[in-house]
This record gives C-alpha cells, structure tokens and sequence, in this order.
C-alpha cells in the first residue's frame, strides 16, 4: 500500500514552520511496515509476533483513544481491551488484506462499549450522589494538546474520522473501512469537519482550544 | 476556488491543487485551518513495561489459528442456504402464485427479490470481517432494500380492496415468519465464523435476509396479488424479522458491553 500522507502537510510544504509541526503529527507509515507479515505469523503462533504487533501498534492506539476519550488512564483500559479483542478474532484477519483498517475497527467497536460503559458509571455516580456540591474542577495534568482540544469540538463522527487521518495516519479508504463504510461517506464527513472547524476557528472558541 | 472548495481539496488524498495552494497564501480563515490541522498531536510513550505485559499476556494463550475463508466461499453458503430453504418451501406448498401473475410481474419480482438477496449476503459477508471494504452503506442497505422493494411492488400490481384483509394476510404471515425464523439458524451458523462488530446492525441485515426467504416463498405460491396484501402479509414478514434481528442485535450488543464491564473491572489479566 502507497504512502498517502494526509493532505494538509502538502500545504504545510510550503510553510516551514506548518511543515516542522505536520512531521510529528501523524505516526509515520514506516512503523507499520511489514505489519501484515506479522499478523500472519501471530495466526500461526510465533511467540514473536505478539510483542512486535503490540510494540508497533500500541502508540497509534493510545493516540486513537487518547484524542476520543478524555483520560489517559481510560484511553490505557481501552488499549488493554482491544488487544484482548484483536487476540480473540484474530482469525478473521485475511492475510493480503491492509492490517490497520482490521485493527482501528475493532479499536473502533472497543471505544463505543468503553463510552457506554463510563456513560453508565457516570450516571449511576449522579444517582447515588449524597453531597450536592461539585468538586472543584481541576485541570487535568494528562490534558492533550491543542490538536485535541481543537478536534473535542467536532461530533464524535466527525472527530473519528480527522483523528484517523491526522493522528493514525490512515488513508481515506482505509477509515473508510475501519468505520465500515463508504470512501464518499468519509470524504464526507472529512469535509464537513474542515468546514465546521474553519468556523470554530473563526469564531475563536478552536483559537482558544489552539492556544492553550 | 473559494473556501468551501478548499475544504473540499482537503478531504481528498490528492495534494492540494495550485489553485487551493494560492488560495491558502491570500485567504487567512483557511491559512488558520491549515495551521490547526497541523497542530502537534501528544506524543505519549507508553512505558516498556506496559507493552512487554500485553505482549506476554497474548503470548501466554498463543494458539495457531487458521484465517476465515475467502468471502466468495460465505457469499455461496448464504445464497445456497437461501435458495436451498426457499425450494424446499415452494416444493412442499407449491407454486400457486406463478400462475396467476403476468410473465413481467412473475419476472420483475423474483428478479428483485434476487438482487436484494445477492446485496444483503454480500453485506453480511463484510460485515463478518472487520475492516472491509464496502461499497454501500451497510447501515442504509437494510432501509434501502425495504424502500425499493415496497415501491416495486406498489408500481408492479394493482391495490384492490379485499373484504376480509386481514383473513387473507394472517394465514401468510403466519406461514412467512416461522420460515424467516428457520432461515436466521443457519445464517446465524455462518456469521460465527467471523466477527460482529456491530450486533444491531448485522441483526437487522440478517433478520431481513431470513424475513426474504418467506416472503420469496409467500410470493411464489400465494396467488392472491393484491399490491396491499403482498405489502402487508409477504414484505411485512421480512420487515418483521428485520425488526426481530435488530432487536436481537440490540440485546447482543448491550449484553456484550455489560460482560465488558465485568471484565474490566478484573483488569490485570492480561498482566
């Protein structure tokens, strides 16, 4: 599969200092070379291909659920339960197929049961609530960049398929596949994002985000 | 080239145009949306420790597995299971209704009730394989079936006003979902043998497919074509067992996320 960097570093070429920020955005596509041998080798077992897999993916995930999800220790949980997801249904992998796509699917469906499961944590804390006062809010130390809080802005289809392809690096026919469905709905999506996030800009809240 | 179309030449993958180039360089709204799609991404390491415990954790239960089968090989299982109920069904009942529609109606029928059958196994085939390719929706294709389906029938036979409707259309839905609800066993058989991600939505693809062997079987031997009573009594079956496998797919998925829950909670067995 052909390196396809996501589009706006092409602007940022022109613009050093664009340029110098758009490097370190996007996990490069090298560290997920030779992935589908790997998959491969970790269907029939090798005691290897477990450590290579997860060294090679993990940060890409953690970024995933990190730029979804507001806490680090959660975006932790999440990459432990995928893992254990990717190892159950491991056999679904096709080889020959692109790996990423199989892989942020699964990441994908784990965020959506994580997001229920603390919906309903946080719901049933309100219920049970004894003291009416709030705790003080305290700015989180793992608090993400401005990237992050740029992107917090958009609606969750919107910020999904951004962050794959600003921060997992994924080609629009890749998210395509990793949200089932289709290259048109992603572009979609993808424009309307740009497009909301021009506005937010404009209007100075993503200006805020950005700064901070 | 304005900004609504540089927002366009963003979402695509081609890089980015002269025009779109030079429309960045005067336009300060988008120069800022290009800064901030560029705005640095946190760079969390995760200790060495954390992956060498998820790694050794897999490693432990390492098992050889052989990769599920080619999607041709399910696009035939689905299909033969499809044709081989709907045959045995019309063979028992027979085929009444063949001899009371036209040639076109006969025709166009089966056709599209083919056609719905070939898109919806081929769907399912997707949707057992994460990341797949899709080149419909497969959240739309159940309604979009269900749309084109009723108006080729309102548009193919005559609306009559029968005395006893739901006489009529009771004995047909009655035959019609008990078939839908046999169909489901097998196509369920099938799709274990790759990953649901999305229990709801594959509920109701599947539920319609299993809904479209009863109506197929309802449409080739009822010989009553009155457009209401093959809406109501022969569609209505495959609505009916979509809305029974979404709603299955539903208790799936909830049921899955509170066994989630419970695992988590016993987290560290991967360390």
């Amino acid at each position: 599969m052909s390196h396809q960097g996501v589009t706006p570093r092409v602007a940022a070429a022109n613009d050093p200092q664009m340029q110098c920020s758009a490097q370190d955005n996007v996990v490069p596509r090298q560290s997920f070379a030779d992935l589908d041998r790997w998959m491969e080798r970790y269907q029939q077992a090798d005691p290897d291909a477990p450590a290579a897999l997860v060294g090679a993916l993990s940060p890409a995930l953690l970024r995933f659920f990190r730029s979804q999800v507001a806490s680090r220790e959660q975006a932790d949980d999440l990459l432990q339960e995928t893992w254990l997801r990717i190892h159950r249904v491991r056999h679904t992998y096709r080889p020959g197929e692109p790996v990423l796509p199989w892989i942020y699917a699964i990441a994908r469906r784990v965020r959506v049961d994580g997001y229920r499961r603390t919906r309903r944590i946080t719901l049933h804390e309100i219920a049970m609530e004894l003291l009416p006062e709030r705790p003080a809010p305290v700015r989180d130390r793992n608090l993400g960049p401005a990237f992050d809080t740029l992107v917090a802005a958009l609606p969750q289809a919107q910020r999904e398929v951004v962050t794959m392809l600003k921060v997992g690096g994924l080609t629009l026919e890749e998210v395509a596949r990793a949200t089932s469905s289709t290259v048109g709905a992603v572009k979609q999506k993808a424009h309307r994002a740009y497009e909301r996030l021009r506005d937010l800009l404009q209007s100075g809240e993503g200006a805020k985000g950005a700064a901070q | 080239m304005n900004c609504d179309d540089l927002a366009k030449a963003l979402s695509e993958e081609t890089p980015l145009p002269l025009e779109a180039q030079e429309h960045v360089k005067s336009c300060k709204r988008c120069q800022e949306l290009v800064k901030a799609l560029n705005l640095p991404v946190a760079v969390e390491s995760l200790p060495p420790v954390t992956l060498q415990q998820i790694a050794e954790g897999i490693a432990t239960n390492l098992r050889p597995v052989s990769p599920v089968a080619p999607a041709g090989y399910f696009f035939a299982a689905f299909s033969g299971v499809f044709v081989s109920i709907v045959a045995f069904f019309v063979y028992r009942m027979g085929a009444l209704a063949i001899a009371v529609m036209t040639p076109l109606e006969t025709v166009a029928i089966l056709t599209a009730l083919a056609v719905s059958t070939g898109l919806l196994a081929y769907s399912l085939v997707h949707q057992m394989i994460p990341g797949s390719h899709y080149r419909i929706s497969p959240r739309l294709l159940p309604v979009g079936i269900a749309v084109s389906l009723t108006i080729m029938i309102a548009v193919l036979f005559q609306f009559q006003h029968e005395q006893n409707f739901w006489g009529h259309a009771w004995p047909c839905i009655r035959a019609g979902i008990p078939i839908g609800v046999l169909a489901a066993v097998p196509f369920w058989l099938i799709l274990r043998r790759g990953a649901i991600l999305f229990p709801a939505m594959t509920g109701a693809t599947t539920g319609l497919l299993a809904g479209l062997v009863g109506t197929s079987v309802l449409e080739i031997h009822c010989p009553n074509v009155d457009a209401w009573h093959i809406l109501v009594s022969h569609l209505g079956v495959a609505m009916l067992c979509a809305l029974a496998g979404l709603i299955v797919g539903l208790a799936v998925e909830i049921k899955g996320y509170a066994v989630n829950s419970l695992n988590s909670n016993h987290k560290g067995h991967l360390a």
